[in-house]
């Protein structure tokens, strides 16, 4: 049961960890919502451009960002005071797995029903989009509370994986993974200039279903947390 | 029974031993002392016995079980680490909070006498803690935990004097009424000194002594007189540490009971004895330049 303490943690300063990041977001609503109260003004046309526009807003990571850190956080500040409290790493990574996935489910609700009052009221009444925008799913409700957790408990498990790396091989780790990603990045590009078709089939895999996506992302969530769970059992507090 | 047994305990970083090869016994129940040079592994070991981190070699047993991943040894082990990290925003009372549900014979009342008693500002946020507020705070938890087996590391890195008797007295009167097994590992020897009733000493990871803390406290003397005299007579014992002042001189000698003291005394020369912080700084000062040939 001792997992548990792991979880109230990461509940001692609740201000910060889940009320600042909140109060952000809605700082970041109030914003867009005086944004599309003026462009309101414009006229009928000028806000139906806005709507659509809105579509690939990112003002939702003012809450999704801090969530990308959340990981990293959790491996590199908690894991050595839990450690050193004499909490096990097989106690610490189930109750750190709970409250990622504790987190994911919190925060995929509260993004489903800002989505499912924005899109029922026509963007708050002002014809803006917050939570109702590409990155978190722009289909039915329930595909944004699958989206938006999935993404939320992938980013969760990469963080904490990478950081869990970092401490068990050090730099060259981060160098090494760098280096291959910059690697990645070239090899696509040359293919797109060098080979014919290539740049075809990759937008061909760019424009997957949705379904597909989705398990695209939840395999990420699958490799990164067994990795993470991998990792951790052999991560020494530096 | 022994609280920890350790048996060719290794931990190597690529070319660095940290610990070589380190082999000891501590009985429970007892203030054990872990002392030794900066570097000299003592952090690492602890370290290793509380499963901070994994041994490159050998065995160790901590309060009869393996430690590593085991949730019954760890939680009556308290490891106090001058270098632990917290979470930004933590407070003291956060803290303490949370090793309040960790460790099953935590004493809530002690713990906030010692609050107390350190004058600790349980509401700042720890970053704004002065370094000996800091050590405080694992003062207070070492204590207040009550684990049958605790390790201080370090523990009162700058803590003014007044703090550090009010630990040694404190520790002293909580491990008269709940005796257990303390590890403590510290660069104030003198002040420890009557603490101690076992004394471990490493250098450069490897067990250099391994005795009674009583047996130590007469294992040398220090002789001093006229320059020929104290030559003649230390000629013939091992010689830990010589000053000389013109024709006068001072030599640190390991003794062979009162037998030394009495020869000494005999021979015209000054006695006087030698505390164990200077008997464990001219032993490790000796070995430094066998070790570095």
């Amino acid at each position: 049961m001792r997992y548990r303490t792991v979880i109230d943690m990461h509940f001692v300063n609740r201000m910060q960890a889940y009320g600042w990041p909140l109060l952000v977001m809605v700082i970041a609503l109030v914003i867009v919502l005086s944004i599309g109260a003026i462009v309101g003004t414009q006229g009928a046309e000028v806000r139906a451009e806005m709507y659509e526009g809105m579509t690939w807003s990112g003002a939702i990571f003012s809450l999704l960002g801090p969530l990308i850190g959340y990981g990293f956080v959790s491996m590199g500040q908690y894991f050595p005071l839990a450690l050193g409290l004499g909490v096990t790493r097989r106690e610490f990574a189930a109750g750190q797995s709970l409250l990622f996935l504790g987190n994911a489910l919190a925060y995929a609700l509260l993004v489903t029903l800002g989505k499912t009052v924005e899109a029922a009221t026509g963007g708050f009444g002002l014809g803006i989009r917050f939570f109702d925008v590409f990155y978190t799913g722009t289909g039915a409700s329930w595909q944004t509370f699958v989206q938006t957790f999935l993404l939320i408990v992938a980013v969760l498990f990469l963080g904490a994986a990478i950081t869990s790396a970092f401490l068990r091989f050090g730099q060259p780790i981060l160098w090494i993974s760098g280096s291959l990603l910059g690697l990645l990045g070239v090899a696509i590009v040359a293919g797109i200039v060098l080979v014919d078709g290539f740049g075809g089939r990759l937008l061909e895999l760019l424009t997957l279903s949705w379904g597909s996506w989705m398990g695209v992302i939840a395999a990420v969530g699958l490799v990164a947390a067994g990795t993470w769970v991998l990792l951790v059992r052999r991560t020494q507090v530096r | 029974m022994n609280a920890i047994e350790a048996r060719d305990l290794s931990k190597h970083y690529r070319d660095v031993a940290a610990i070589d090869e380190v082999s000891i016994s501590l009985e429970e129940n007892r203030v054990h002392g872990l002392l030794g040079r900066n570097g000299a592994g003592k952090t690492t070991l602890m370290k290793l016995l509380t499963a901070q981190i994994f041994a490159s070699s050998g065995s160790m047993q901590v309060l009869g079980e393996d430690p590593v991943e085991n949730a019954g040894v760890l939680s009556r082990t308290c490891f106090i680490q001058e270098s632990q990290k917290y979470p930004d925003g933590f407070r003291p009372r956060d803290v303490l909070r949370i090793a309040q549900k960790l460790y099953p014979a935590w004493d809530q009342g002690l713990a906030a006498d010692l609050v107390a008693d350190f004058r600790l500002p349980e509401k700042r946020a720890i970053r704004k803690l002065s370094r000996g507020q800091l050590s405080a705070v694992g003062i207070i938890i070492g204590l207040a935990s009550r684990a049958p087996l605790t390790f201080f590391d370090e523990p009162y890195l700058g803590l003014d004097a007044v703090a550090r008797r009010l630990f040694f007295d404190r520790l002293l009167a909580d491990y008269a009424e709940h005796p257990r097994t303390i590890v403590l590992s510290t660069h104030h020897i003198d002040e420890v000194s009557n603490l101690l009733e076992h004394v471990v000493l490493l250098d450069q990871g490897r067990v250099m002594l391994d005795e009674e803390a009583d047996a130590l406290q007469g294992a040398a003397i220090e002789v001093s007189g006229r320059l020929a005299e104290v030559e003649e007579f230390t000629a013939r014992s091992e010689v830990l540490h010589e000053a000389r002042i013109g024709a006068l001189a001072t030599a640190t000698i390991l003794t062979d009971g009162e037998t030394t003291a009495a020869a000494a005394r005999a021979a015209g020369l000054d006695v006087a004895p030698v505390s164990l912080q200077n008997y464990i700084v001219h032993r490790t000062t000796a070995a430094a330049p066998a070790a570095a040939r």
